[in-house]
């Protein structure tokens, strides 16, 4: 199935990011089968494909060039410390990274997390920002389901991904303030192919 | 004293860490040498610097000048056994019996890396990346690599019809140029040459431009080793702005033979602060074979004065980044539990000897400037906590004991 000419490009698998993906691809006049549990969706009208990935592995296969192309969210690349040439902005993920603690903590300000325990799936952009505002506290990584820490004693604060706050508010945390602004983005590989110039021109880039 | 040595041994470990990176492995010869091994080897002005006496049995010996002729002296004792080429990095004092001045002591450390057993450039240009990433490592930013060619230099003293027996004599001279005006160079040499021969000599070592331009004008005679050289140290990424080729560097020691080097730091005004070079027959006074090898000393006594200059050492402490609390005999099986936790995290910690006041036990780790005083009073024990108080706030926080772990191995600073 595979020839050098086609073209790969990464997409998340399941979740906030997988559907406003797809929508995308098809707007732009590109057609697939439906799929059954396939992790690699071939373009039926294109020399093209799809690859389902975990979010987080985006970065990844695009910077190794496995992938050529990507949409993932600016939270994931800045996480990754991984800085393609983004190619599109859109108009779906959008998120904020945001710092929240239990309603009834002391934590209220930036200065009130010095030395407290702060679990997230973010590590490297809590610690960034912690550097940046001249704090120390305690990281918790923690690989998801970050919100029920405060309620376990594990944290005293969480640092996650906030879209519409319903999932806070269901564990009684209060959103304080934000690290980073995300939203879904296209981008390429700096790893070049010849035949990229016929998928931007597909889609309407350039 | 503690505070020095805790920024000395931070030096130390990240320019092992720099060579370990780079395969070399270390090796320790004795302070002390017959004299008959390092008389002689240096040229007749550093002779005099070598501490020489009689022992008790009359034995005539030095205490080593440097650690390359001692070097050159164990290779030549076993060659045989030892994986050719042989690379080794030595760490350890040198004596000289120097005036004392600024950046000039009487008993220093050298660090010092050889690779012996093969004339490939790869050599050279692999000491010019280690010397590069060592100042890069410590956070020098402006670092210069000096290099020349001893090669180059004999070259234009022939072409000057310079006798070969008053060469190295001509050398010694142009290696006092940071030292002395051109004047007093001038006159120097005068001793050796002719006027016009010395002012053709000056003339064309004291070039201002820069690096590649210097190299132009050097057409004439014998630079393709430079020209190699450049080329596989670009393939290492040694960044162009720190290697800077000086045609009036010379370097004092008879033994050098071909590139040579100096590092110095522009805005500290202390000389070398990393020395060496290509020597081809170093081995040849101690055994019949002949290697050649390419070595640097990196001067760790300048690189301190250096780092202190620029506070490039203003954030390191002493060791101890916590102290546990002693309470009393009832707390104490929790506090040292608590201690090794801390440890298990990856924190240097100690316990407090005695069950003395709090305040008494804060004010040492006060004045040993350490971090977090780790606390578990009765009350503590009771909850199976342990309250943790950051001592550049002054803040306190109480966690379960058996966070201690995650809480320290996931602190934002450490």
């Amino acid at each position: 199935m595979k020839t050098p000419e086609r073209l790969r490009i990464a997409v998340q698998k399941s979740g906030r990011l997988n559907q406003g993906s797809m929508d995308f691809l098809v707007s732009c006049g590109l057609a697939f089968a439906p799929n059954g549990h396939s992790l690699i969706l071939p373009c039926q009208n294109f020399d093209l494909d799809v690859l389902y990935l975990r979010d987080d592995d985006i970065p990844e296969y695009v910077s190794r060039g496995v992938a050529d192309f990507g949409i993932v969210g600016q939270n994931v690349l800045a996480e990754k410390e991984f800085k393609p040439k983004i190619l599109k902005k859109f108009d779906f993920g959008k998120c904020r990274l945001m710092i929240a603690a239990p309603a009834d903590s002391v934590i209220k300000t930036p200065k009130d997390l010095e030395g407290e325990r702060i679990a997230t799936s973010y590590p490297k952009l809590l610690i960034d920002y912690l550097k940046k505002e001249k704090l120390e506290a305690a990281i918790i990584p923690i690989s998801g389901s970050v919100e029920i820490t405060p309620d376990l004693n594990l944290a005293d604060a969480i640092c996650d991904i906030v879209q519409t706050g319903t999932t806070l508010k269901a564990h009684d945390l209060v959103p304080l303030f934000t690290i980073l602004e995300s939203q879904a983005v296209l981008i390429e590989s700096p790893i070049n192919k010849q035949f990229k110039e016929k998928f931007l021109l597909k889609c309407g880039i350039n | 004293m503690p505070e020095q040595m805790a920024k000395r041994d931070y030096v130390l470990e990240k320019i092992k860490t720099v060579f370990t990176k780079f395969g070399y492995d270390a090796i320790e010869t004795p302070a002390i040498e017959y004299a008959e091994t390092i008389l002689g080897k240096y040229g007749e002005e550093v002779s005099k610097l070598v501490y020489r006496f009689k022992d008790n049995g009359d034995r005539d010996i030095c205490l080593r000048y440097d650690q390359t002729v001692p070097f050159a002296r164990v290779v030549a004792a076993n060659y045989k056994t030892l994986p050719m080429p042989f690379k080794r990095y030595q760490i350890g004092r040198v004596w000289r019996a120097d005036r004392p001045a600024k950046g000039r002591y009487r008993e220093f450390y050298q660090c010092d890396i050889d690779i012996i057993g093969t004339q490939s450039l790869v050599a050279e240009a692999e000491i010019a990346k280690v010397m590069a990433e060592v100042f890069t490592t410590l956070g020098f930013s402006k670092f210069k690599i000096k290099f020349n060619s001893r090669r180059l230099i004999n070259s234009i003293l022939n072409d000057l019809k310079i006798p070969a027996e008053n060469q190295a004599g001509m050398i010694r001279i142009l290696d006092k140029m940071d030292k002395l005006s051109p004047a007093e160079i001038k006159q120097e040499l005068k001793s050796l040459a002719s006027d016009s021969e010395a002012s053709k000599l000056l003339e064309l070592v004291c070039v201002e431009d820069s690096s590649n331009d210097r190299l132009s004008l050097f057409q004439k005679y014998n630079t393709t080793e430079i020209q190699e050289f450049l080329k596989i140290a670009k393939g290492f990424g040694i960044p162009d702005e720190a290697l800077v080729f000086d045609p009036s560097l010379a370097r004092g020691l008879d033994y050098y033979t071909g590139v040579i080097f100096e590092v110095y730091i522009p805005e500290v005004d202390i000389g070398a602060v990393c020395a060496g070079g290509r020597y081809d027959d170093l081995c040849s006074l101690f055994c019949p074979e002949k290697f050649s090898g390419v070595g640097v000393a990196f001067g760790f006594d300048r690189i301190i004065v250096a780092m202190e200059q620029l506070k490039l050492l203003d954030e390191i402490s002493l060791n101890s980044q916590a102290l546990v609390a002693y309470f009393n005999a009832a707390t104490l099986p929790d506090s040292l539990k608590i201690l090794g936790d801390i440890q298990t995290a990856g924190l240097a910690a100690e316990i407090y000897f005695e069950p003395a006041k709090i305040a008494k036990q804060l004010k040492y780790a006060d004045k040993k400037s350490i971090p977090f005083v780790v606390m578990c009073g009765p009350d503590e024990k009771e909850r199976g906590e342990a309250t943790i108080k950051m001592m550049k706030t002054g803040k306190q926080k109480t966690i379960p004991q058996d966070q201690i772990i995650n809480y320290f191995k996931g602190y934002s600073s450490l």
